[in-house]
């Protein structure tokens, strides 16, 4: 009987890192390494093409590090962090990955992270990481200073200095920029739980406004509000919305 | 112990301080047809009575600190030790000089006590008494504000301690671990470099354990130091970091506070080469400004990244180190231009040489 193969991907900025990776699993045929990768966005663009079953993760990376990564892939690889900070371990595992390596790891070690992504791979465990899960993964990095964004393999970058207003539109959010909107499989309430409140408020169901972008608010109808932006856009503004607003501005 | 005898000097001092007040009263006495003698003898003899006897009003004053004592407790209390005190020194001084009169006629009517000559002694001892008090008040404060700088001092050498100790312990973790994990690849794939990668490590780890034991260095030295880092960092980075040195010779001499230029460049590493995909040129540059020795560190920035607001811990220390040995003499700037990020430190090359 063989064994089932896997394909796997290895993203590390450093090409000695990545050979010591490569060396391991060279006594793992059933392991074929489909690429290798030296930044979050290459990473990004092959694990979307080819959707490797495993992945050696990096953390510390140009551009993206790797819990971006992780975050802009679907369906998500199984993931074995390769890094030589330890204080990202616990979000590592909120993130679910089979396995947390420290540089510089042995034999034993390396063996022990392969036999944990198999069992997991074995199972056809759908790997969806919720994005609950990952908001409150992100509470070491609170509050969030920019925020990842993919279309088809290019990623963009958002620093959350840009963003005038986003609106939740099914299960995605539209991030709206002066330039463009960009969508993003998010809800609303888990970007909104890693966002500054003081920077960003809630002013609707369906709206978190950027509080600098806001110019005033206009009464439209009786006790029916909207916020006026700087660039002219009204968004409407909900009864509890408009309190949060009132408290925020300190206002009566 | 009595601050007096603390030291032979402080006791010579106290007791050449009495002589004119020994003086005073051997005149008084001259001035009463007293033959000069015995006139010397009568103020000797009241001068350093009171001089003794007065001594123990230091264990009354450290009692009655003048900070912390009520005004009323400390008039009452001086008034009585002064009356107490200046009686017994008038009954003391007459008592020995009658004793004396017997082998020394001259003496005699200096040790009648009757009512006018008990009046005039008495006044005088009280009032002799007091300036004693103050003295020994003057002392006390003296020897607390010595004290006070004392501990100061003290507590400046233990914080300056503590600082190498933290920057000593400073030695990036990270660094280490990717060092090691680079060496791990190398066993394999190139023995002898991982060979040299060990011996650099090495070297490293002893250059900046023996320059943490030292509050200042030579520039060289620790350029020497920053040369190894980078030759590590060197193999892990490969063609990403290029390294570029523009050092004056007339600068390498210049002593400045240890590890002060390490923690730049491993932030020209962690924040730039590190963050920028295709890596790119770290440049160390120093030079002599006139009295001043000035020195660049430059790094590549990934264009995309967010601009930090204000200093980073790494360089908020640099700048406070160079303030606290150079206070206002000193210029640090960190900035972004052009894509690169740049660290400017300009100090005096002498810092004893008087300003001009």
């Amino acid at each position: 009987m063989t064994e089932r193969t896997f394909t796997a991907l290895i993203v590390d900025d450093e090409d000695l890192a990545r050979a010591v990776v490569r060396e391991h699993l060279a006594a793992h045929p059933e392991i074929q390494i489909v690429a290798e990768c030296s930044n979050g966005f290459d990473a990004v663009k092959v694990a979307t093409e080819l959707k490797p079953d495993l992945m050696f993760l990096d953390i510390q990376m140009p551009k993206l590090d790797g819990f971006e990564v992780l975050e802009l892939l679907e369906p998500q690889p199984t993931v074995i962090f390769v890094t030589a900070y330890d204080q990202h371990a616990l979000k590592a595992f909120e993130v679910h990955a089979v396995d947390y390596l420290l540089k510089p790891f042995g034999v034993e070690r390396f063996e022990e992270a392969l036999q944990r992504a198999k069992i997991r791979l074995g199972s056809g465990e759908p790997m969806r990481v919720q994005a609950t899960d990952l908001s409150s993964a992100a509470k070491s990095d609170w509050p969030l200073d920019r925020i990842v964004v993919r279309d088809g393999t290019k990623v963009t970058l958002i620093p959350l200095a840009k963003l005038d207003f986003i609106q939740a539109q099914d299960d995605y959010v539209l991030l709206k920029t002066p330039e463009k909107g960009h969508l993003k499989q998010q809800t609303l309430a888990s970007l909104e739980s890693r966002l500054d409140p003081k920077r960003f408020l809630r002013i609707h169901r369906s709206f978190i406004i950027q509080m600098d972008r806001l110019a005033r608010l206009e009464q439209s109808e009786t006790e029916s509000w909207a916020a006026v932006l700087i660039d002219g856009t009204r968004l409407p503004v909900s009864k509890n919305g408009y309190a949060r607003l009132k408290d925020l501005l300190g206002q009566d | 112990m009595h601050p007096i005898f603390k030291s032979h000097a402080r006791l010579g001092t106290y007791l050449l301080g009495w002589l004119p007040i020994a003086a005073l009263f051997a005149a008084q006495a001259a001035v009463k047809h007293t033959p000069l003698l015995a006139a010397m003898i009568v103020g000797l003899v009241g001068a350093y009575i009171a001089a003794g006897l007065f001594l123990s009003s230091f264990f009354l004053c450290r009692s009655l600190p003048l900070a912390t004592s009520r005004t009323s407790t400390l008039v009452t209390t001086w008034t009585a030790a002064s009356l107490v005190m200046g009686t017994l020194w008038t009954v003391l001084m007459f008592t020995v000089l009658r004793q004396m009169g017997r082998a020394y006629p001259a003496l005699t009517p200096w040790g009648e006590m009757n009512g006018p000559n008990l009046l005039v002694a008495g006044t005088t001892g009280c009032i002799l008494y007091l300036l004693t008090v103050a003295l020994h008040y003057l002392l006390i404060t003296l020897e607390q504000r010595q004290e006070a700088e004392r501990t100061e001092q003290e507590l400046r050498v233990l914080a300056r301690e503590a600082e190498l100790k933290a920057l000593r312990a400073q030695l990036n973790p990270h660094f280490l671990f990717n060092s090691l994990n680079s060496i791990s690849a190398l066993t394999t794939l190139d023995a002898k470099r991982a060979r040299e990668m060990c011996v650099l490590l090495s070297d490293f780890l002893r250059k900046s354990l023996k320059l943490g034991e030292r509050a200042t260095v030579k520039l060289s030295e620790e350029l020497d130091l920053v040369r190894n880092y980078l030759a590590i960092e060197q193999i892990r980075f490969g063609e990403r970091l290029k390294i570029e040195w523009e050092v004056d010779a007339s600068v390498e001499g210049v002593e400045i506070p240890t590890l002060l230029l390490q923690p730049l460049v491993e932030n020209a590493i962690k924040h730039g080469i590190a963050q920028v995909m295709e890596g790119g040129t770290i440049r160390i540059a120093a030079s002599v400004r006139g009295a001043f020795a000035e020195i660049h560190v430059e790094n590549p920035i990934d264009a995309d990244a967010e601009t930090p607001q204000g200093l980073g811990l790494g360089l908020r220390q640099v700048k406070q180190r160079l303030q606290g040995r150079y206070g206002g003499r000193t210029f640090f700037e960190a900035k972004i231009r052009e894509g690169r990020h740049e660290a400017v430190l300009t100090f005096p090359k002498d810092p004893d040489e008087v300003e001009a």
